[in-house]
């Protein structure tokens, strides 16, 4: 069932992170526009909001950077949909913008867990 | 763009995709047809939206990004407004020198003037026995060249510049600039009159004929406050009655471009001016600046095979006057500068182009400092941005951003910054006994320049924080906590300001020879006494007085002046060492010597005065007498030569009692009676070893009407004006007193001091806004630095070290700056004193010179480090490290 959350608790997404979402969803295998947005929907179990026309502004950015690839296609429902795939390129950027963001999240945890950060250690 | 761009009708075939498979998704679970192609849209957003932001994507994008980081630049910088303001100032300083310097260069040398196709216009110059380029041609030649080159040029003009006395009948007259132009000018330009006519292309043919006038605009406005009705109404002239015609249109003041002119008359009312009509039709009297417009599509070259042509005419029509003559056609800008030398010109203009080039790029390093400092402190801001998707292209074009904003803002100071101090130089004090006005206009070629500096400044400034930000490491930054700065940068800082100092020196160096070579001139001898003279001015042919009359006002006023008070001695002359009228010359024959071939080696300066002049003067006589009042025109023709004269002419033989006689008149023989020290006369144009020559007022008053009086007295100059001018006024009472100085303030003219002066004020004020950017550069840096460095100095201190070891410790660093920066600076300033070697009259190399500016600038440098040491000893160790 549709299991929509109050719109308060959903997330808009940053530009990045939004891209980020997208190259992951593609490494599962291609996939056409309104399968990512449903798939990182149902993912984020529902905390992302995908806004549609920004999605397929990202999805053809990416293809614009050859980060991903297009081509027009038949759904398993036999529906006409332009399907994108993984590049090469986009494997690297999706591991590089993934450790990047691994990165970043552990140094906000380090952050946000320490209470007070008058002892906050540093490296 | 090389990429294959997707169709909109692709990405609208897409989105009717997308709203398929989410209708079957929602019929999935469940919902009606209708329900769920509603549910579809709503959840997609604005369709259009989507469809447009992707049509706009190829086109505004980058635009749109741009806009973008200027609103957030824009942003940043309101909200640090300490850091904004220095770096706007200090780049308006910088791009401001630029502004000022490169208006007089357009004005001189860029802008085209305001005619109709400006490109068609050249000026003729004529070379003898392949000389130097002269463009001063007669008005017999310009007739010739006229009728001859036709095939080429569509028009030719001739035109004269004077001064002469305009009234209103009844009203004492103005002292105006006025061109003599030749009938088919105003037509030939193409120019409009503002009210009534301009010139007729019949009028200025025949001498004497057609007395009338135009009026230049700015002098209508001024004077007649642009009343039309002023067209048709008499004045007069010089004493002569003419009639008012028009007005020349708005914008146009001369030939000159930047000089401007009150009024206009035909070439054939020179007579007017005190130019006899015989001399008119001298072949020899060149004195016409020629202008020509091309025909359309013609060329240079076409038009110098044309002049070629009207030149080997001239020479067999003439073949005892024109010898041996070639005539060439120029792009006017190129010889509206006097072409004696037109290379002198470029190597000023290049050289100061050049310090304010410097000037800017020093400015433009303390701002990138800044920048850097700002970036550093911004570590952990750009850090996350990139961590959270933005690409470094997209920050980095964000600083150049930041940082082109921050100089078109210093630009646009820069700019008003530049303007006002051109206009000011506009209404420099010239020391001229001629009623110039300058104009240095605003136009859009300054404002493109301006911009255009502005603009790389800004990416120049950039570079250094861009290339920061390129290195910056996310993860390294982001576990440093709020510390951000990597120690082993700092070496970018300290080069830049090593650099900054190194260019400083180089300023301060040429600032210091252009000074010292004014003061060496200053003192100077001069070959006369410039103290204790009072000069002024008078031209009785103003008030319409000729030959005998104004021989005995002279005479009358001479004596009247002599019984002031502690007058000592008072002469006058046509004119005065470095003065910019009266100065004549001809060619010399010499009895018994045959007439060498180029006239020029027989030529010669000369000077009409009174007796007392060498007196007042205090020019010394080496033989023979000065002039006494025997010598009229009654006794006979007599002279006194300068030294370099004598020895010219009459080597190894003693002149005095010898005979010569002027070009210009071939019937009266001068005998030598004394010879006088060298003067120095025109300090640009060959100096105390020109011959020169003196003839007595009395027996060549004729034509000679403009006369300096001098007054030798130990009377001050505000005491002394009064009574003159009274005294004066007594005897002619509607005659004008110009220029009333002494003449050691006469001395500073183009001719003479002046551009000496302005050499050493323009690299003086270069100089000391690269001292005060340097200063400000070091103290900037170190004070970070030192901030930087308390947690260590804490430390350092807790471990024991003295708060005298810390100072040293922060004077060390500012030192090894300083060296390195003194040291190359060395370098660079011996390259440039090559160039500035022409332009000065000391020595170069002169050691003390470098050594004194060097001593100068490293004690700025330091004393500017005092503070933050100061600060660096006072940290308190317990306090530094609690704050971590």
């Amino acid at each position: 069932m549709t299991t929509q959350k109050n719109a308060t608790d959903r997330i808009a997404l940053l530009q990045g992170t939004l891209d980020l979402l997208i190259l992951k969803t593609l490494l599962l295998g291609p996939c056409h526009g309104q399968g990512v947005a449903r798939s990182i929907q149902r993912q984020s179990e529902e905390v992302f909001f995908v806004d549609h026309g920004s999605l397929y502004l990202a999805l053809q950015r990416l293809e614009d950077k050859k980060w991903i690839s297009a081509r027009w296609g038949l759904s398993e429902n036999n529906r006409k949909a332009r399907f994108y795939s993984l590049t090469a390129k986009g494997r690297e950027q999706l591991a590089e913008k993934t450790s990047e963001w691994q990165r970043l999240t552990r140094a906000m945890e380090l952050i946000l867990g320490s209470n007070t950060g008058a002892t906050a250690e540093e490296v | 763009m090389f990429k294959r761009s997707r169709k909109a009708a692709d990405f609208a075939e897409e989105i009717k995709a997308h709203l398929e498979l989410e209708v079957d998704e929602w019929k999935r679970e469940g919902l009606s047809e209708e329900e769920a192609r509603r549910r579809a849209r709503v959840e997609f957003g604005n369709i259009h939206a989507a469809q447009e932001r992707f049509y706009l994507r190829n086109r505004f994008v980058w635009l749109d990004d741009r806009v973008r980081d200027i609103k957030f630049a824009l942003r940043q910088l309101s909200k640090a407004p300490g850091f904004t303001v220095a770096a706007v100032l200090t780049l308006a300083l910088g791009i401001g020198a630029n502004t000022a310097i490169f208006s007089l260069v357009n004005t001189l040398l860029l802008k085209p003037l305001p005619v109709p196709d400006p490109k068609q216009i050249t000026t003729l110059a004529l070379r003898e026995n392949k000389g130097t380029v002269q463009v001063g041609i007669s008005w017999n030649e310009y007739k010739q060249i006229r009728e001859e080159s036709g095939r080429s040029f569509s028009d030719v003009f001739a035109t004269a510049i004077n001064i002469d006395g305009l009234a209103v009948p009844g009203q004492q007259p103005d002292r105006i600039m006025t061109m003599y132009v030749s009938g088919n000018l105003f037509d030939g330009l193409g120019l409009k009159p503002a009210a009534g006519r301009l010139f007729l292309r019949s009028e200025a043919e025949v001498p004497g004929h057609d007395p009338v006038i135009v009026l230049g605009y700015d002098y209508w406005k001024q004077k007649f406050h642009s009343d039309p009705n002023v067209v048709g109404r008499p004045v007069t002239l010089d004493g002569h009655p003419v009639t008012i015609v028009g007005v020349a249109p708005k914008g146009f003041r001369g030939m000159l471009g930047y000089l401007t002119m009150s009024a206009y008359l035909p070439l054939s009312e020179l007579p007017l001016a005190g130019t006899p009509v015989d001399a008119m039709n001298d072949w020899k009297n060149r004195t016409l600046v020629v202008n020509a417009r091309l025909r359309p599509g013609v060329g240079l070259k076409q038009a110098n095979a044309t002049l070629n042509m009207a030149a080997q005419e001239l020479t067999r029509l003439h073949p005892d006057i024109e010898k041996k003559l070639t005539l060439e056609a120029y792009p006017e800008a190129q010889l509206r500068i006097n072409p004696g030398d037109p290379n002198a010109v470029f190597v000023f203009v290049g050289l100061f182009m050049s310090l304010a080039v410097m000037v800017l790029l020093l400015a433009c390093v303390n701002v990138a400092n800044l920048v850097l400092v700002r970036a550093t402190a911004r570590e952990r801001e750009m850090s996350v941005r990139t961590a959270l998707g933005a690409s470094r292209s997209r920050l980095i074009a964000q600083m150049i951003t930041e940082s082109v904003t921050l100089a078109l803002i210093g630009g646009a100071m820069g700019v008003v910054l530049g303007v006002g101090a051109t206009s000011a130089l506009g209404h420099i004090d010239l020391h001229a006994d001629l009623p110039l006005s300058f104009s240095f206009g605003f136009d859009w070629r300054i404002f493109f320049y301006s911009f255009a500096i502005a603009l790389v400044a800004g990416i120049v400034v950039s570079i250094a924080p861009a290339l920061h930000t390129a290195r910056a490491n996310v993860s390294t930054v982001l576990h440093q906590g709020g510390r951000g700065a990597i120690a082993g940068r700092h070496w970018l800082r300290d080069g830049l300001v090593a650099l900054q100092i190194a260019g400083s020196l180089v300023l301060l160096v040429v600032a210091a020879l252009f000074v010292r070579s004014l003061s060496a001139i200053e003192a100077m001898d001069f070959g006369f006494k410039p103290d204790h003279v009072t000069n002024f001015t008078l031209d009785a042919h103003e008030i319409g007085m000729a030959d005998t009359a104004v021989r005995d006002l002279a005479a009358n006023i001479t004596a009247r002046l002599q019984q002031l008070a502690g007058v000592e001695h008072v002469s006058h002359a046509s004119t005065v060492p470095f003065s910019y009228v009266g100065n004549a010359g001809d060619s010399l024959i010499i009895d018994g010597v045959p007439s060498p071939p180029n006239p020029t080696d027989t030529g010669a300066g000369y000077n009409v005065v009174s007796p007392e002049y060498f007196r007042v003067m205090g020019i010394d006589l080496i033989a023979g007498r000065a002039f006494t009042d025997a010598d009229n025109e009654h006794g006979k023709d007599v002279a006194v030569v300068s030294e370099s004269a004598a020895r010219k002419f009459w080597p190894h033989q003693d002149p005095v009692g010898r005979v010569f006689r002027m070009a210009g008149e071939k019937d009266r023989k001068l005998e030598v009676v004394g010879i006088a020290r060298d003067v120095e006369f025109q300090l640009i144009q060959g100096g105390k070893s020109q011959p020169f020559f003196y003839i007595p007022y009395a027996q060549h008053a004729k034509g000679n009407t403009m006369m300096v009086f001098q007054i030798r007295s130990d009377t001050d100059l505000p005491a002394l004006a009064p009574m003159v001018e009274k005294a004066i006024h007594t005897l002619a009472p509607q005659l004008p007193v110009f220029q009333v100085q002494t003449m050691r303030q006469a001395l500073y003219t183009m001719n003479g001091l002046l551009l000496f002066q302005i050499g050493a004020s323009l690299a003086a004020i270069m100089g000391g806004l690269g001292l005060t950017l340097a200063v400000i550069g070091l103290y900037g840096v170190v004070s970070y630095a030192v901030g930087r460095r308390v947690h260590e100095i804490g430390l350092r201190m807790a471990l024991g070290a003295s708060r005298a070891s810390v100072f040293r410790m922060i004077y060390r660093q500012s030192v090894m700056i300083v060296a390195a920066g003194l040291a190359a600076g060395l370098a660079m300033a011996l390259l440039v004193a090559r160039a500035v070697g022409s332009m000065v009259v000391v020595s170069v190399w002169d050691p003390a010179t470098y050594l004194f500016v060097a001593t100068i600038l490293a004690l700025a440098a330091l004393a500017s480090c005092y503070l933050p040491a100061r600060r660096a000893m006072a940290v308190e160790p317990m306090v530094a490290l609690r704050e971590d």
